[in-house]
């Protein structure tokens, strides 16, 4: 959509043209005499030539500079290069740089781990024909990435970071509750404390008396709905009621807690899809070969700060120029 | 050293041009100077009857045991107006001599009457009539008047149009006593403002001469066709000079000057159609001699 902007570069005949006009008619010989001839047209007398070329060209450049600002222009300069996550060991993409054959390439490292979207951003800064290599810890995408160059991706996965997370079990029925917790096992572990604290992501609430008003938590599960009479009315899907409060959003289910495995591991599902983002699965090493179809997204806006500049600049040279002709 | 027009023409300093057009003009602008009683000392000549009592010379007398008398040189009482029109038609070219122009031609020949004038003890003052104002210098006598001519002279530039009619009307009073008045200009206006005050002074008793200065190319009708022209004081158009322009051209310009040199005759100006590439000497003699007083 921005390139429709280069468009507009017929604009620039206009300062052209205006000097042109001016050109012409100081062009002609002052005559003191001329008042005995007839008058002619003018416009015999057009001929090209350039008046004051430095202020045409910097009313030019003005105006280029005008429109690559706005079409967002991107010069191609990167050449062979190896794309580094945030997250890569040094040591290992060391070697792999030497695998791969990138010795002379320059490095670029990034500050996320999803080298490949970076990428697609910022493909038009790089040449045609450059290769690239991608050494990230980089998460699989839906779809297959396509580039205009080709890129190999090594990707290693880092090891999980564990993650601890306190849930607070107010009920008769504990046992049960931390039963369900118990047999969790992944990266994020699962505190079960005694009482509610500040620190509690969930908050399990199977007694009939209502919380204390200042007790927060992002997620409540209730038990035993006379605790809140108000989640009776709210919306429900397969038996589970949900609203938000001032306390934090309510889960309500009259069959808690879970009797069986399958219904555990449909709450416990639905509770991470919900409430915490997903793990990235790391794409697998592959040469993703260039494909010439791949569409360009947008430029990043790259050179935007320097035109910006840059137009400062002209627009002040060409005030400086035209006053310094004027007197 | 200054042998050709060319070289004349190049030449900013006015003081030697006018040494060297005068060198062998022996003659005036009108009859020279009177003697009698004046200030300035002149010669002793012997008593003769009838002279002033008062102009005898008693020391003298007691030495030589003879009258004489004191001649003094009465100093001219006719004044010599210098009038420059400097308006930007002025600063048409020589075609064909580099470096000359109509200013620079009347300026050089009023600095060679400014210089007889002063010879001949007469006062001499200027009027430049430029950028749409007039310049006067007051008429005064001696070297330090003619420094200051020359000055002023050297000074103008041809730019603008001539003063409103009304300007020139109201000060055409510096003219009381009998006055001589040299007007070198192109007289491309004519009606203008500065024919009407020419015509006025003609008509107030004073003798008034004109120099019409013009080009070899502009009574030729020769310029170069496939340039554009513009009028140097009126910014309205383009012109251009084809075949069939040079006729419509000279009918014109003919028709112009046969109604100027008609109501200068007319009025009893004397009136010099001269090309600026003639020598100055010779057009400046022709001027003088057109007078009738040369």
């Amino acid at each position: 959509m921005n390139s429709l902007w280069w468009l507009a570069l017929p604009v620039l005949l206009l300062p052209v043209w205006w000097h042109r006009q001016r050109r012409e008619r100081i062009k002609a010989q002052p005559l003191a005499t001329a008042r005995f001839l007839p008058r002619t047209d003018p416009q015999q007398l057009r001929v090209w030539e350039w008046a004051d070329r430095m202020l045409l060209l910097v009313r030019c450049l003005l105006l280029a500079a005008v429109i690559a600002w706005l079409a967002d222009l991107v010069v191609p300069w990167r050449g062979d290069t190896v794309l580094t996550g945030a997250t890569t060991d040094p040591a290992w993409a060391e070697q792999q740089i030497g695998e791969a054959g990138f010795k002379d390439a320059r490095r670029l490292r990034l500050a996320t781990d999803d080298a490949l979207g970076w990428l697609r951003e910022h493909e038009r800064e790089w040449r045609d024909g450059a290769h690239l290599l991608v050494l990230a810890n980089q998460p699989m995408a839906a779809a297959m990435p396509r580039f205009r160059h080709s890129v190999e991706l090594r990707s290693k996965a880092a090891p999980f970071a564990t993650s601890e997370h306190h849930i607070a079990i107010v009920s008769p029925r504990a046992q049960q509750w931390r039963v369900m917790f118990a047999a969790l096992d992944g990266p994020r572990r699962y505190l079960v404390d005694d009482a509610p604290n500040e620190k509690s992501e969930l908050i399990i609430w199977d007694v009939p008396q209502a919380p204390p008003a200042a007790m927060r938590a992002p997620l409540w599960w209730i038990g035993d709905a006379s605790a809140f009479p108000e989640l009776r009315k709210a919306p429900s899907v397969d038996g589970l009621s949900y609203m938000d409060s001032t306390r934090g959003r309510l889960w309500g289910f009259a069959n808690w807690p879970p009797k069986d495995a399958d219904s555990a591991r449909a709450l416990f599902e639905t509770w991470q899809r919900l409430h915490y983002a997903p793990l990235a699965y790391p794409a697998p090493s592959q040469a993703l070969a260039a494909s010439p179809s791949a569409p360009f997204v947008p430029g990043s806006g790259a050179l935007r700060d320097f035109l910006a500049i840059a137009l400062l600049a002209l627009f002040a040279l060409e005030r400086i120029l035209t006053h310094a002709r004027r007197h | 050293m200054l042998a050709t027009p060319a070289l004349v023409a190049h030449t900013t300093d006015l003081d030697l041009i006018i040494r060297h057009v005068l060198a062998g003009l022996g003659h005036g602008i009108h009859a020279g100077r009177e003697r009698g009683a004046g200030v300035e000392f002149s010669e002793y000549r012997a008593y003769a009857p009838g002279d002033e009592w008062r102009r005898v010379d008693w020391k003298l007398l007691a030495r030589n045991d003879r009258y004489y008398v004191r001649e003094a040189e009465r100093d001219s009482h006719v004044a010599v107006w210098l009038w420059l029109d400097a308006t930007a038609s002025m600063a048409e070219p020589s075609r064909s001599v580099a470096g000359l122009d109509k200013l620079w031609y009347a300026r050089t020949i009023l600095a060679c009457l400014a210089a007889i004038a002063q010879r001949q003890g007469d006062a001499f003052g200027l009027i430049v009539c430029t950028g749409d104002r007039v310049q006067f210098t007051p008429a005064a006598r001696g070297p330090r008047q003619m420094q200051r001519v020359l000055a002023q002279l050297a000074r103008a530039e041809a730019q603008g149009g001539m003063p409103a009619a009304e300007t020139l009307r109201a000060s055409l009073h510096f003219a009381r006593s009998p006055s001589l008045i040299f007007a070198a200009s192109d007289f491309l206006d004519w009606p203008s403002p500065l024919s009407e005050a020419l015509l006025r002074l003609r008509r107030m008793q004073h003798d008034v001469r004109a120099l019409c200065l013009q080009t070899q190319a502009e009574c030729d009708a020769s310029f170069s066709p496939d340039k554009a022209y513009r009028d140097p004081e009126q910014a309205d158009g383009v012109y251009r000079f084809g075949p069939e322009a040079a006729a419509t051209y000279r009918h014109n310009r003919d028709q112009h000057f046969a109604l100027m040199t008609a109501q200068c005759r007319q009025n009893d100006i004397p009136t010099l159609a001269a090309p600026i590439e003639q020598p100055l000497g010779t057009v400046l003699r022709a001027w003088l001699r057109r007078a009738g007083r040369a």
